[in-house]
């Protein structure tokens, strides 16, 4: 027997009615059978305590993980007020297990650190059996995300497939959450690792397209680049956009949306991008995910057309991992970057997933500040990276 | 040997030194192609340049486009939704955060003064807690007259608009805990006016002109909605009094009929119970008189016998009056059941005018009947006979001798109408109404030397409407009158 999967959406503004709505949509297909997991995505204004508590009791107190988003992203739509529920039931005979653990505090722990104690947590009980994929939930506004992937590959290999997303609010970039059973955490990440074998491909694009010439980061440390051909690393985006760097500073958001820099990975196909978080009063670039020195570096440029081109390569290269299995579920990890750049036609990214996986298939998913994927998913070894502005997907069939 | 040695070397070093310059010369080439790539690199660069900074432009003009078109579509939707009401309090309940969201704000706070408190009172409240809500409404009316300044000037402000006044944005923006906002009055024509506040946290977004415009359309639209829900307010409420006093009114004539009723009820049973008491005792005068009169008891003196005769003729008047006061009063109280049968209108009239041709003749008034032969209604034909009997009595009373009556019938629909035309001194026009009542009697010379009891014409009318008919009077002074009545033709 397969896995058994029922989706619940609800745009309720109360977490109690919204919780009640959605778990009693989720649970209608699975006709009572015992739920061994919940995978819950919702708007910031429902990120409450409430919210997690009535799922638990009307799914059966199943370990539940999850996080916040700019909007969730389901068949019937993308709303930016709402919860979508995903629970999960795993017929005993299949022998699917799986573990779900939690670290907060990541801040006080250093981001390395907690990861690593994120990838102690789930290898808890599954240290000698075969391990399949991890799927992660973090915080947005932790700043080294990039270092939390790492301490996490410390525990679980540097080449295990890992998938996951940080969590996003309204866009006001200030408070984000992370859903673990039956609370709510900031500063915290949590995770669910596959032991079994499971069924998946995994996807991730962005579409964004190198522009000018290569430059080299002469100095950086962490996600702070100091300089870039040994002059302010500002200087880059003073040159390209022509603005000084109080205008630049006010118009941060539309940069760091349409024109990231792209780091070019040796032995890698695609740019990695990474998104400006502020700058600095001496010139350094403080970006959302690490940056290594000595790294070439470009500007990227993005319109609505290659970013919609770049949905479509996913998925394909996201169905290629289950050699022509039907899809099961897709959980999406999608940038609030791209769904501000493709505004009004946002939609359309969507008709295309559906229309890739077939517009029945069980798609739940939300947008947010990072995403972490392998670079180069169909190769199932490809290390995984703290991705900005990338419309990532994993697929699970069965 | 040593010159060969040497001269091979002289050959190598020449072959070498050749060797050299060639590759000097391709080093030179190759550094010149890289110079070049290097310029086209830069060249490549300055055009990237171009390109990112048109692309930007291009993508503020999309936002901004976009942001038009979303809030557009918001406004309307607004617009529609807000004028599905015409409840004051409604309207603002109206204003959905999603809407807000569209327009690019997720806080809104509208606020309407009240004369009553002489303060701002809080209609809609969008991303604030309750406690929240209490701070900002608080502080508003701190700085109340800062705001009905702002209505006063009936202009929409906003953080772009104040940028030059950073006291007065940093206030704004502290209190509603924006980063930045827009202010529109709203203006209704009658009645409390307020302003709309609708703002944002978020630090990048600007307020455009754009922005100001939509919400300044909003608060018109607000404004003119506060307006409608006024004045059907103020209709209703018209409505709902004028209901009322028409309801109280109605009240009171019910029971002003009531008790006309009561008291017409009463003098009925009055008027009944004395007749009867009346009918005993005038029988016994009469038949006293009549014993005396016939001189059964013995002669009598003429003296006697005229003052006997006296009492006999008035007992009989009295007697007449006790009757048809009787009559009046059964068929108000409808003790009196109408034996409606089909007759001949023609042969009723006949009777009647029979009983009455001595009068005519000592008279001489002409009567003329003008009826078609079958005339056949449904009525209680001694009634109907009664109802003649005093109109043609009235006619020949009040027409001078020599004079003309004359009685025609004619069908009227489902109706047959008889008119009874007299050549007399007619009726005066205020008497026309009053002369079916009970002891009314018109004040002319002929009802000075005539004497009448004043019911005849109210027995007729009961009589009449008994039948489900109806009676009325036309008349001319000095030229005659016309009593004409309906009678339901037979079925």
């Amino acid at each position: 027997m397969a896995i058994q999967i029922g989706i619940g959406l609800s745009t309720q503004k109360d977490p109690f009615l919204a919780a009640k709505e959605a778990t009693s949509q989720a649970r209608l297909n699975l006709h009572g059978t015992k739920i061994n997991l919940a995978i819950v995505f919702s708007s910031v204004e429902l990120a409450s305590p409430t919210l997690l508590k009535y799922i638990s009791n009307y799914a059966g107190d199943p370990p539940i993980v999850g996080c916040s988003g700019a909007a969730i992203i389901s068949n019937r739509g993308i709303f930016k007020h709402g919860v979508i529920i995903m629970l999960l039931c795993f017929p005993d005979s299949d022998g699917l297990y799986f573990n779900t653990a939690c670290v907060k505090d990541i801040h006080e722990k250093f981001a390395l650190s907690a990861g690593e104690e994120l990838g102690d947590k789930l290898l808890y009980g599954l240290k000698n059996m075969s391990r399949h994929l991890s799927v992660i939930f973090s915080d947005g506004m932790i700043e080294k995300c990039s270092d939390l992937i790492s301490g996490l590959q410390e525990k679980l290999g540097i080449s295990f497939p890992l998938v996951g997303a940080s969590a996003s609010d309204n866009l006001a970039f200030k408070k984000t959450y992370v859903y673990f059973n039956q609370e709510v955490f900031n500063n915290a990440a949590c995770g669910i690792l596959w032991g079994s074998r499971l069924s998946f491909g995994l996807g991730t694009k962005h579409g964004w397209k190198s522009l000018g010439k290569p430059r080299l980061v002469t100095k950086s440390s962490g996600n702070i680049v100091n300089e870039i051909d040994n002059t302010p690393a500002v200087k880059i985006y003073e040159d390209y956009l022509a603005l000084d760097r109080a205008a630049l500073k006010k118009e941060l958001k539309r940069i760091s949306i349409f024109y990231p820099i792209g780091i070019k990975l040796s032995g890698e196909q695609e740019f990695l991008l990474r998104n400006v978080s502020s700058i600095e009063e001496d010139g350094s670039i403080v970006f959302q995910g690490n940056v290594p020195e000595k790294s070439v570096i470009r500007l990227m440029i993005g319109t609505k057309e290659t970013c919609l081109s770049a949905t479509y390569q996913a998925l394909e290269e996201a169905k290629k991992g289950l050699f022509g299995q039907p899809v099961k579920f897709a959980l999406v990890f999608d940038s609030v970057s791209r769904y501000i750049l493709l505004g009004r036609d946002a939609h359309k990214e969507l008709e295309i997933i559906k229309q890739a996986l077939g517009k029945d298939t069980a798609i739940i998913g939300l947008y947010t500040y990072g995403e972490q994927a392998p670079l180069r998913a169909i190769n199932y070894l490809g290390k995984a990276y703290f991705h900005n502005q990338t419309f990532t997907i994993l697929i699970v069939g069965g | 040997m040593i010159s060969i040695i040497g001269i091979t070397s002289i050959i190598i070093l020449i072959v070498l030194a050749f060797l050299l310059l060639a590759k000097m010369e391709k080093i030179k080439q190759m550094q010149s192609a890289v110079d070049n790539l290097k310029n086209s690199l830069d060249e490549m660069d300055e055009q990237a340049k171009l390109i990112v900074r048109t692309d930007m432009e291009l993508n503020k003009t999309q936002e901004e486009l976009d942001k038009k078109i979303t809030g557009l579509y918001s406004l309307q939707r607004l617009s529609r939704a807000i004028s599905t009401t015409l409840e004051e309090k409604q309207i603002f309940n109206m204003i959905d955060p999603s809407y807000m969201e569209d327009l690019g704000f997720e806080k809104a706070c509208g606020f309407l003064w009240n004369t009553q408190i002489q303060g701002f009172q809080l209609y809609i409240n969008i991303g604030y807690t309750q406690d929240e809500s209490e701070e900002i409404k608080s502080s508003v009316n701190a700085n109340k007259n800062m705001y009905l300044d702002l209505i006063k000037t009936q202009k929409t402000i906003s953080s772009s608009s104040t940028s030059s006044d950073m006291s007065l944005k940093n206030k704004i923006n502290r209190t509603y805990k924006t980063n930045s906002f827009i202010i529109s009055p709203l203006v209704p024509k009658e009645g409390n006016k307020g302003f709309l506040f609708v703002g944002t946290e978020k630090i990048d977004t600007l307020v455009t002109e754009g922005d100001e415009e939509l919400i300044t359309i909003l608060s018109n639209q607000l404004g003119q909605a506060l307006d409608n829900a006024r004045l059907f307010e103020n209709t209703w409420q018209a409505h709902q009094e004028l209901e009322n006093r028409v309801e109280q009114r109605t009240h009171e004539l019910t029971l002003a009929l009531d008790e006309v009723r009561k008291i017409s009820k009463r003098k009925t049973d009055f008027v009944s119970s004395v007749s009867h008491e009346l009918r005993t005792p005038l029988t016994s005068i009469k038949g006293y008189a009549s014993i005396l009169l016939a001189e059964k008891l013995g002669a009598l003196p003429s003296e006697v016998k005229l003052r006997l005769e006296k009492i006999n003729r008035h007992s009989d008047e009295l007697a007449q009056l006790v009757n048809d006061l009787l009559d009046i009063s059964r068929i108000q109280s409808g003790r009196v059941i109408m034996k409606r049968e089909s007759h001949n209108l023609k042969e009723i009239i006949n009777g009647a005018v029979e009983l009455l041709s001595e009068q005519l003749k000592e008279r001489q008034i002409e009567l003329s009947v003008d009826m078609p032969e079958e005339a056949n209604v449904s009525v209680d034909a001694g009634q109907i006979k009664r109802v003649f009997i005093n109109i043609i009595g009235n006619a020949i009373k009040f027409t001078p001798p020599k004079g003309k009556i004359s009685i025609s019938v004619r069908k009227a629909g489902k109706n047959i109408e008889v008119d009874t035309s007299d050549t007399g001194c007619g009726i005066p026009e205020e008497a026309r109404e009053s002369i079916f009542e009970e002891f009314y009697r018109v004040e002319n010379a002929i009802n000075e030397e005539v004497k009448g009891t004043g019911l005849g014409l109210a027995l007729v009318k009961n009589i009449i409407e008994a039948h489900k008919g109806k009676i009325w009077v036309t008349s001319k002074i000095g030229a005659g009158s016309t009593f004409s009545f309906v009678l339901p033709q037979e079925n």
